[in-house]
């Protein structure tokens, strides 16, 4: 089954101003008023929030089944479409619909329901076009799962990773892009502690893989692609490496690289601190959280010193290509995946990826995509790429971000911080946020294109 | 830099006397090419010799000059390698790891500090089983401050699983890089070599040297055979160095299985050392001792050890005392590592005591290295003999005829008393 494109609904950005009703009823309706809105949005009155009331495009619709006369089926697109021939108006699928999905226009004489603008506005709802405050976002990474679903998983299954860690994620998903004619180099720490380049006699992953020294990575890959170049061959040099064997240990060679202008792909999993060997500090650990060795006592409160922002001082090495990705944002981590790809083959791409960890950071292993997203929405990790040529830019908008205590709270390493810290903390993120800003909004320079700009996350289309 | 073709001129007369290896007069081949220069300069002709394709450099005195010749080489098209010019030494080596495994013949030269910072990944070198060739250019170990030749820093690594060779002369540093690749990269021995070049007297001293001719160099070497046992490379896939199971599973057996392997390689290694001179000396006419040297041991009952250049002035200290009537003579250690227990018990057993020279100190047994190496060696002799102990040349010291004249001296006080468990410190005096 493949999966398909959908609407997400964000209740903390929505105020109720109700343009996503006044759009889609301009654009489906006869009469344009509001009443006859496909998506209706809705007022908790206990908890004072909005919900919607729209078509979720089921995988097993409800509506579709209980419907008597087969008039309602899932397409191959994912919408649930409505058949005029076949329906008798009996209502019923305004019943089985939980979701306040489906229901019956006096003005039309029929019932009516959510296709995502899939006639006129294809791939652009107008809902979602409408809302201002980015509560509505219409998401189709699905799109880029359903390809990416194609190509072959060269990680052997069962790897042996902390219950809902996201670097298997990030794992099997970049090596399905980067394909067979790599060779992967991972140091020490969780991911091959996950078992990629195998354990006792037995094998990892399907590509060539090997544990280079903590110390040693960008080294060694220069090595390899260097040799398979010298003999006309482009193979992928890439690294899978953790923030202790790139930004501190790991750092020297790391630079040394990148300065060399060496073709390499360097992702960087980021979990703030040596997780692997049981959550010591590293130079990624936020100020204020506990580690291992930034334990709390009666004279110590966490780690004391801010981390050190390993992506901006590969920026300035003049690398190809740098980004900051998230697993929350798939469709935006696949997007810079493919150009620092692209990237690696003309020079140093370093890809920096946001990893939260459930044992070590302390929270729910079930919520470690809601960490990802909600540090994004913080300004706490904020996403951006830099190419040579133009200069750094910006992924998502982040002069609205979430209040910075919203994600602090999520994880128990912060537990203890007081209120001097959470400002510490803040004023930090408002920091870093306000030098990305700057830098995204430099103009162009002598004999060099650095031009800032701001690009819709969601309006990536690995299609084009 | 010396141009070879400018410095092509006909050998007046066949190298000869001492210090000059000696000739396979039967053997018929190309006139050789001379040029002069110093050690570190006929080191980067051996690697433009040897072909390597990738060459990983960072400069470190005394062994600069050496990465710059290679440099220059490259510059010139007359190397045609990859350079890497690393950050450090601990890239340089692992550059350098990459690139074996991608099938590469990789040459690298460092010493002292770079050696010291270069110890995780040289550490690693062998049990990948790479045939990466590497000069040590010896430099003694801080501190106190000093960037002056010494053998400390091969010294304190000659447990880690390298070959270790010393060269006595310039000519000797050019012909054992070649013959190195020969050794390391030969499948029953698959292990990476240590081409040791004192740093100061042979990197910096000049003299006349024979350079071979490429295309019997080629001949010599063959192809590079360097990734067929662990490789990265997309065609051959695989895992390189997986994680072993500790007490678990088959993991003590593919652990001892790696160690004893590794151990196998070694003393392969002693067979292989002394083809790979043989053949030298049949194709190109110049024969060195491959393990160890006797010289001089005919009718000597007692005898210096020494290793590296001291042992120039050393048979200058034993031709003077021969000539005096002293019954001396002197062995000197090629190949350090594996170590070469049955040509040294062959030559110790012809002498009734021995004084061994070190130009490095082993701090647990106040005395030197290779007198500890000497004293192993011992207890596959005949006879016990008394094995003294002497140091000198740290640091960049002289060590003059005058000294090994002392040193002669205090080795044949053997016969008189018991053996001192200290050592002599040769420089000791010196101002």
């Amino acid at each position: 089954m493949s999966a398909t494109p959908t609407i997400a609904f964000d209740a903390t950005r929505c105020d109720g101003c109700g343009e996503c009703m006044s759009a889609c009823a301009s654009a489906k309706s006869t009469d344009g008023s509001s009443a006859q809105s496909r998506i209706r949005i809705v007022r908790d009155e206990e908890s004072g929030s909005w919900g919607i009331a729209q078509c979720r495009q089921c995988g097993d619709p409800r509506c579709a089944s209980v419907c008597p006369a087969a008039a309602l089926a899932k397409g191959d697109d994912g919408i649930v479409a409505w058949d005029a021939e076949r329906c008798v108006n009996c209502l019923i699928c305004t019943a089985g619909c939980t979701f306040g999905g489906i229901a019956f226009s006096p003005a039309e004489g029929h019932v009516v329901k959510c296709d995502q603008c899939s006639d006129q506005h294809a791939g652009a709802p107008q809902c979602v076009s409408a809302c201002a405050r980015g509560a509505l976002r219409y998401v189709t990474a699905a799109n880029v799962y359903n390809r990416w679903g194609e190509l072959e998983d060269l990680f052997v299954p069962g790897l042996g990773g902390c219950q809902g860690c996201n670097t298997e994620l990030i794992m099997r998903h970049t090596l399905r892009r980067v394909g067979p004619n790599t060779v992967l180099a991972t140091p020490p720490g969780c991911i091959p502690g996950m078992g990629s380049v195998g354990y006792n006699g037995m094998l990892g992953c399907k590509v060539p893989v090997f544990h280079p020294l903590l110390t040693n990575t960008a080294s060694m890959l220069t090595g390899i692609r260097r040799q398979h170049k010298r003999k006309g061959r482009n193979v992928t040099a890439l690294a899978l490496a953790g923030d202790g064997g790139a930004g501190d240990v790991g750092f020297q060679s790391l630079s040394g690289a990148a300065e060399r202008g060496e073709q390499i792909l360097f992702v960087c999993v980021d979990n703030e601190g040596y997780m692997n060997t049981g959550a010591q500090r590293s130079g990624s650990t936020t100020y204020g959280a506990w580690t291992a060795t930034t334990p709390i006592g009666d004279s110590a409160r966490g780690k004391a010193q801010d981390a050190k922002n390993l992506p901006l001082l590969m920026m300035w090495h003049g690398c190809e290509y740098v980004a900051t990705a998230s697993t929350a944002f798939m469709e935006d981590f696949y997007a810079k995946l493919e150009a620092a790809l692209e990237a690696s083959e003309r020079g140093f791409a370093y890809l920096h990826l946001y990893s939260p960890c459930t044992s070590g950071w302390r929270f729910p292993s079930a919520s470690n995509i809601e960490v990802a997203r909600t540090a994004v929405e913080t300004n706490f990790a904020v996403l951006w790429e830099y190419r040579r040529e133009q200069g750094l830019t910006l992924s998502r908008d982040i002069d609205d971000p979430l209040p910075v205590t919203d994600y602090l709270k999520l994880l128990g390493k912060f537990r203890h911080l007081d209120a001097a810290q959470i400002a510490h903390i803040e004023r930090h993120v408002a920091e870093q946020a306000q030098v990305l800003r700057e830098l995204a909004a430099m103009q162009p320079c002598e004999g060099r294109q650095v031009v800032g700009r701001q690009s819709d996350l969601m309006a990536v289309d690995l299609d084009q | 830099m010396n141009e070879v073709a400018e410095m092509t001129a006909p050998v007046a007369e066949p190298a000869s006397g001492r210090n000059a290896p000696a000739c396979d007069a039967a053997v018929t081949r190309k006139e050789p090419k001379v040029l002069v220069c110093d050690g570190n300069e006929a080191a980067a002709w051996g690697v433009v010799l040897s072909r390597p394709d990738m060459v990983a450099v960072y400069p470190i005195t005394p062994q600069s000059s050496l990465a710059e010749y290679v440099a220059q080489f490259v510059a010139d098209g007359v190397l045609d390698a990859e350079l890497v010019e690393a950050e450090g030494e601990h890239s340089v080596l692992s550059v350098l790891h990459g690139a074996a495994l991608a099938g590469a013949r990789t040459y690298t030269a460092s010493c002292g500090q770079g050696l010291a910072f270069m110890f995780e990944p040289y550490f690693r070198t062998p049990n990948l089983r790479l045939p990466i060739v590497m000069s040590i250019v010896n430099r003694d170990g801080i501190t106190p401050q000093c960037v002056w030749g010494g053998q400390q820093d091969a010294m304190t690594v000659r447990e880690v699983g390298w070959v270790q060779l010393f060269c006595e002369t310039v000519q000797e540093v050019l012909d054992t890089i070649v013959m190195a690749y020969r050794i390391a990269e030969d499948r029953s021995v698959m292990l990476p070599v240590n081409v040791n070049h004192d740093g100061n007297y042979l990197s910096n001293g000049i003299v006349r040297i024979e350079l071979p001719d490429q295309a019997e160099v080629d001949d010599f070497l063959g192809t590079p055979d360097v990734n067929w046992h662990a490789a990265l490379d997309p065609d051959r896939p695989m895992g390189v160095d997986p994680l072993t199971g500790g007490a678990t599973g088959p993991g003590p057996a593919l652990f001892v299985g790696y160690r004893r392997g590794h151990c196998e390689g070694m003393q392969n290694a002693l067979r292989v050392i002394v083809e790979v001179h043989e053949e030298w000396a049949r194709r190109f006419g110049r024969r060195y001792a491959p393990l160890v040297e006797e010289y001089r041991l005919d009718g000597a009952d007692h005898a210096l050890v020494t290793i590296g250049s001291m042992a120039g002035a050393a048979k200058d200290a034993v031709d003077a005392a021969r000539e005096r009537g002293e019954r001396v003579g002197l062995i000197r250690i090629k190949t350090l590592r594996p170590f070469p227990v049955d040509a040294m018990v062959a030559a110790l057993d012809k002498v009734q005591a021995v004084g061994v020279v070190d130009r490095a100190v082993s701090y647990g047994w106040n005395s030197g290295p290779v007198h500890q190496e000497t004293l192993a060696a011992l207890q596959y002799c005949r006879h016990r003999i008394p094995c003294l102990s002497l140091i000198g040349g740290l640091a960049g010291a002289d060590l003059t005829q005058a000294h090994f004249e002392r040193a002669i001296a205090e080795t044949a006080k053997l016969f008189d008393g018991p053996c001192p468990r200290t050592p002599v410190w040769l420089n000791a005096e010196d101002r």
